[in-house]
């Protein structure tokens, strides 16, 4: 029988995979990916325990999460396609006008 | 009577606004002659109160009040008693008679007005210090006469600063200082005093003071009496703090004449006087008093004996006297301390008006060694200093006589042999350093010739503004009896013993006998010619005596010196190196702090996750570890 | 007028603001007129006081965040009363005397501002509210010393803001602690003032908050050893800003004394009265001591500021109505006398563009006014009778007598040590032989600078004369105030040592 723990094991390892990713990864795109990964870790998370639960308020953040990570990810491709115009590259050692 | 009462006291003021208006503008006669009105109405008004103390009784004014803050309540109340109507007497007509005479003295000074403006707020201040009912207003006077003092000592602010060899005050303006900051040391002790009276009596007024005496513990009154006596030894230059009188003689010789010599030294005898049944209750005070008072008695007169500035000489002279005062004080003699006082100020103000006049003949030369011979061109002056230095010196009719004599009287008799003995001693010292001047500057070879002086008397009116005080000085001891009747109205009337009766003409021919001596001595030395030995001018004792027993050097190199360069110190080292480095330390310490974190900042974004991945951990681990602990 | 608090701090804030209107070849008498306004307001609130009545009055509230109990809260008593006509005055004053600077129009809204912060500081009785005028009167200063300051002019504004703005946040915390035990206590928030003055704080409490605020207010007086800031500001500083900081800024450090430290924890007031004291003591005789060793005048005037704020601090811990009114007295007095000395300075800079007092030598005898008014500074700064400095300087002195014979002693060095370094201030700038040859020809004193300097004279010897007018409000209101302090006690070391007025016991 699948149970709640096993959701949760599945939205950790896909949430560390994201981890892993947004420290390793250097090219902008793949960082985007992994942040998606990440989110969709925490709504396998919010899915699992709402349903669990039967509190539907988990389901609905998980679509809010969803129609949020769209919105982003269309203004974050805008400007990635933007930086990718200025400087040739999406590679993120090349970013380092914050420089203190 | 208030009006009387007002009129004394604020006569002086008037006059000083007055030549105040004029102070930066050339000279104007005018101001002379309207602030020497105004001092001659504030004297008569002084003898009308007097007369009116004598007939009537004591004022009592309250103008309004000054200073009211939780129980204190300090007012401008004047008290015109026995012993205020006497120094506002003296003070008067002093001030009056100098007056006038500057108006020849001053006549060419650039300073004229201001020279009249300043004097006359210091007699406005000197009545406040004796007219005032209470300790607080008394110490408005105290300070009051501080600051015209300083103001006038430093007169000639122009000169510049000489080297101690070339002027032993170095400069009018560091004369002035001297003296306005060894008072204040003074001040602070006679603060104390006040605090002390303040928070054990509850109030200030002489009447409440005085009346809660036998209530106060013999530890609080010796306090008390001793803190207000350190006040009275700054004002009068009592030892330790001494060396402003005599170089407070950088002033004009009209305020050495009417501050250093008649009045403001002598507010510190005016304050044991007033403050008698204090000092009555602690006989072990007043014999302190005594003793110091005897000790400078002898000190200053020793200082006098060898030096040559004719008006440093009287001033020691001073200092000596002042010294008589606070050791019949300190014995219990108030009245005949306030004798001595008011003879003192007559022919110790003509001294040095006197003095005045020759400076002004020998174009402000001071050694009397450059002198010699000058009772030929300045006969009047001659005469008159001759007859000071009589009473001085304690030459019977003379005024100085009498108080002098009834001073060692009472040494006598309190059996205080030793104190007498000093005091008898001195009155040697003093007959001969009186006439050593005298026949030094007006005696002997005219020796200014070679230093081509054109000495000449001074003007006529001059001459006669003298008169009253040369008058006193001979006929005022003639008066005694008159004198006691009315002061014991106030003081306590000091009768001597049956046995001290029966000795006092073996006393007092022992007295004369010393003065006398003392006089046939500097005849012997000095009526001829100036004799100098270079032996004993080498000598150890005349050179201590010279330089004022190196006092002044010490107090240089004790007090000054180490104070400037611990002032120094302070700030260049702990100020500067310790106390802001630490500041700066501190913000140091942050900033370079914050220059070592700087490097988290790479501007890489993989680095910040790298950093906010790690936060985030640390903060779940510290999560775990604080549930799994609560 | 109810609301003439508010006038007070708004007009001349709506003033400044119009001021950026203002064109500049008006700018100087557009500002004087706006100063002279408020002294004339500050006047009226002066005159429609009531000396009788030692509580707030003019008091004016309303809500701005009810939930915790922050309130517009506006009152004065007759501690603060002068010290905002001072404040009026001396701003006055200091435009009056301002010369050709750069840019005159933004120092002028500047000071305006600033008077908003000053007066804002001393009539407001929210603690919130309290708070932002005290910091926003840093603001104006650390322009005015950062831009029209000397050479070293960032470093000085920088570190005085930084300074006083640390000493400030840990008030902050303070009162948000006192707040907090207020809400524990009655269940509701409150910044006022007087609410926080009803509460009974224990013993524990009181010493830790003592602290905070005592941090706060030190530095701003500033005591030793927080007072390396001074010297930097007011030797960088413009003499307006020196004026401004020495005669107003300080004063809110001892003002917050006695209106926060005393009445809000009485108990550890009295329990501290020993390390204060002896810091007061340091603060007198060592400071006077390198104020001696200056050779800037603006130097020896500024560190002889902080030896006179000892013997403020003093009087304020003498627990008695004798001191604490003196204390009171003494900062009017001081701030009159220092801000008078500064402007004298500032005379002689703008003619020489020297302060070195090497430079000088016989002044007396070149500037006659200039040495009489400076004289007369001069003796009030020494404390001389008759004269502002002398009242308040004897009553502080007096009444820490009380609390201790042998400090005071010690305090009372003030006398002797001020009379050394002003003296010889005085000496070597005023007396000697002229010897710089361009110093023969300084003109004296213009009417701009008599119109600032005669005032203040007068002020100097009037209110030495008679202090009744001032002194009456002041000791009025510090009565009451010991008075509840006394009831407020509860060790007995503190009901030992606060000492009731006996005209208020018997009025009891």
């Amino acid at each position: 029988m699948i149970g709640l723990s096993h959701y949760l094991i599945l939205a950790a390892i896909l949430f560390a995979i994201g981890i892993v990713g947004v420290i390793r990864r250097k090219n902008l795109l793949m960082l985007f990916f992994a942040t998606e990964i990440m989110l969709n870790a925490a709504n396998i998370a919010f899915a699992a325990i709402s349903s669990y639960t039967g509190d539907l308020g988990g389901q609905m953040f998980a679509f809010f999460i969803i129609a949020v990570a769209a919105s982003e990810v269309a203004v974050g491709l805008g400007l990635l396609i933007l930086i990718y115009r200025k400087y040739g590259t999406l590679d993120l050692d090349n970013f380092t006008m914050l420089k203190g | 009577m208030e009006g009387l009462v007002y009129t004394a006291l604020f006569a002086p003021l008037a006059g000083s606004l007055f030549a105040a208006l004029f102070g930066m503008r050339p000279k104007t006669l005018l101001t002379g002659v309207v602030t020497s009105l105004l001092l001659l109405v504030s004297f008569i008004a002084s003898t009308a109160l007097l007369w009116h103390v004598m007939h009537v009784g004591p004022v009592h004014v309250k103008l309004m009040d000054w200073i009211v803050a939780g129980d204190m309540s300090i007012p401008f109340g004047f008290n015109v008693d026995q012993v205020t109507a006497v120094m506002m007497t003296v003070v008067t007509l002093v001030s009056t008679v100098v007056h006038i005479y500057s108006n020849g003295y001053m006549e060419h000074d650039k300073g004229f007005n201001r020279f009249f403006s300043y004097l006359s707020a210091f007699v406005f201040s000197m009545l406040v210090l004796v007219m005032s009912d209470n300790f607080l207003g008394l110490f408005i006077g105290w300070e009051g006469v501080g600051v015209c003092s300083w103001l006038l000592i430093g007169f000639w602010y122009h000169k510049p600063d000489v080297t101690r060899d070339e002027n032993p005050s170095i400069s009018p303006s560091w004369a002035a200082n001297e003296a306005f900051i060894m008072n204040r040391i003074a001040d602070l002790g006679m603060l104390i005093g006040i605090f002390l009276i303040y928070w054990n009596v509850g109030s200030l007024q002489y009447d409440a003071v005085f009346a809660a005496v036998p209530h106060l513990s013999h530890a609080l009154l010796v306090a008390i009496g001793v803190f207000l006596f350190i006040g009275a030894m700054g004002k009068s230059a009592q030892f330790p703090l001494h060396t402003w009188l005599a170089d407070a003689m950088e002033g004009p010789t009209p305020v050495s004449a009417l501050i250093h010599a008649a009045t403001m030294v002598t507010a510190g005898v005016y304050l044991v006087i007033r403050a008698h049944p204090l000092y009555s209750a602690v006989p072990g005070v007043g014999y302190f008093v005594a003793v110091v008072g005897t000790f400078v008695a002898i000190f200053a007169a020793s200082m006098a004996l060898v030096n040559r500035d004719l008006k440093r000489i009287i001033a020691y002279s001073t200092l000596s006297q002042l010294g008589y005062m606070f050791a019949a004080a300190g014995l219990g003699a108030y009245w005949v301390a306030l004798f001595h006082l008011a003879a003192h100020a007559f022919f110790k103000a003509l001294l040095f008006l006197g003095a005045g006049n020759v400076m002004h003949a020998m174009h402000d030369e001071l050694d009397i060694f450059k002198m010699g011979g000058l009772k030929k061109v300045m006969k009047w002056t001659y005469i008159y200093m001759g007859v000071a230095s009589l009473a001085l010196a304690g030459i019977w009719p003379f005024a100085g006589f009498y108080s002098k004599d009834t001073i060692l009287e009472v040494a006598f008799n309190e059996h205080t042999y030793g104190i007498w003995f000093v005091l008898w001693l001195t009155a040697g010292l003093t007959a001969f350093y009186s006439f050593r001047l005298v026949f030094l500057a007006f005696w002997s070879d005219e020796r200014y010739k070679c230093y081509g002086f054109h000495p000449h008397e001074v003007q006529r009116y001059v001459l006669w503004a003298m008169f009253p005080l040369g008058l006193l000085a001979v006929i005022f001891g003639w008066y005694k009896e008159e004198f006691v009747d009315f002061v014991t109205g106030l003081l306590p009337a000091y009768e001597v013993s049956e046995h001290t009766h029966h000795m006092l003409p073996i006393l007092v021919t022992v007295t004369l006998a010393i003065a006398i001596g003392g006089i046939v001595v500097a005849y012997v030395m000095y009526h001829k010619r100036l004799k100098r030995s270079e032996k004993v001018e080498a000598s150890l004792p005349y050179r201590i005596l010279y330089n004022q027993y190196y006092i002044p050097i010490l107090y240089e190199k004790v007090f000054a010196k180490p104070y400037a360069e611990l002032s120094d110190i302070a700030w260049k080292e702990i100020d500067l190196q310790v106390v802001d480095a630490t500041v700066d330390g501190i913000a140091k310490v942050v900033e370079e702090s914050g220059d070592a974190t700087r490097r988290m900042q790479s501007g890489n974004l993989s680095d910040y996750l790298k950093w906010m991945a790690g936060g985030a951990i640390a903060l779940a681990i510290l999560a775990v570890i604080v549930v799994a602990n609560g | 007028m109810e609301n003439i608090l508010s006038v007070l701090i708004f007009f001349p804030l709506v003033a400044a603001l119009l001021g950026f209107l203002v064109k500049p070849q008006s700018i100087r008498a557009y500002g004087i007129t706006v100063a002279a306004i408020e002294f004339v307001l500050t006047l009226w609130l002066w005159m429609s006081f009531d000396a009788s009545d030692g509580g707030f009055q003019f008091i004016e509230f309303f809500p701005l965040v009810s939930s915790f109990g922050i309130n517009y809260y506006l009152g004065v008593d007759g501690i603060s009363l002068f010290i905002v006509v001072m404040t009026a005055l001396m701003t006055l004053l200091g435009i009056v005397t301002l010369g050709e600077v750069k840019k005159l129009k933004n120092m002028i809204i500047s000071l305006l501002f600033l008077e908003v912060a000053m007066v804002g500081v001393f009539v407001s009785l929210d603690a919130i509210v309290f708070y932002l005028f005290w910091e926003f009167s840093l603001v104006p200063m650390l322009y005015i010393i950062g831009y029209w300051g000397g050479e070293k002019r960032l470093y000085a504004a920088i570190k005085f803001f930084l300074y006083t703005f640390a000493g400030s946040l840990i008030m902050l915390v303070g009162m948000l602690y006192v707040a907090y035990v207020y809400h524990e206590v009655t269940g509701n928030w409150s910044f006022s003032l007087t609410d926080w003055y009803a509460l009974v704080l224990p013993i524990s409490v009181q010493k830790w908050l003592f602290w905070a605020f005592f941090l706060g207010f030190a530095i701003k007086v500033p005591m030793f050893p927080f007072h390396t800031w001074l010297p930097y500001a007011h030797g960088q500083a413009p003499t307006i800003g020196s004026v401004i900081l020495a005669a107003v800024l300080l004063k809110m450090g001892t003002y917050g004394f006695v209106r926060f430290s005393l009445p809000m924890f009485p108990d550890a007031s009295v329990a501290y009265i020993l390390p204060v004291g002896v810091i007061a003591i340091i603060m007198i005789i060592y400071t006077a001591m390198v104020a001696y060793a200056q050779k800037d005048m603006k130097q020896v005037v500024a560190y002889s500021s902080i030896s006179h704020m000892g013997v403020i601090v003093l009087g304020t811990f003498a627990m008695n109505p004798e001191g604490i009114a003196g204390s009171v007295f003494l900062m009017l007095s001081h701030g009159i006398v220092s801000g008078a000395l500064f402007l004298l300075v500032g005379v002689i800079y703008d003619r020489r563009h020297t302060k070195l007092m090497s430079e000088f030598g016989g002044l007396a005898a070149v500037m006659p006014k200039y040495a009489l008014i400076f004289g007369i500074m001069l003796m009030a700064s020494v404390g001389l009778p008759l004269t502002i400095g002398f009242v308040g300087e004897y009553l502080s002195l007096a009444g820490f007598f009380k609390v201790s014979p042998v400090m005071t002693a010690l305090g009372g060095f003030s006398v002797i040590l001020g009379a050394v370094y002003m003296l010889s201030l005085y000496k070597k700038s005023f007396f000697g032989p002229v010897t710089k040859e361009e110093n023969k020809v300084l003109p004296d004193l213009n009417g701009r600078e008599l119109a600032a300097l005669v005032p203040l004279a007068a002020i100097v010897v009037w209110l030495g004369v008679y202090p009744k007018p001032v002194l009456g409000p002041i000791d009025t209101s510090v009565k009451a105030l010991v008075q509840f302090m006394d009831t407020k006690a509860q060790t007995p070391e503190a009901k030992r040592v606060i000492h009731v007025s006996k005209s208020t016991k018997e009025a009891k």
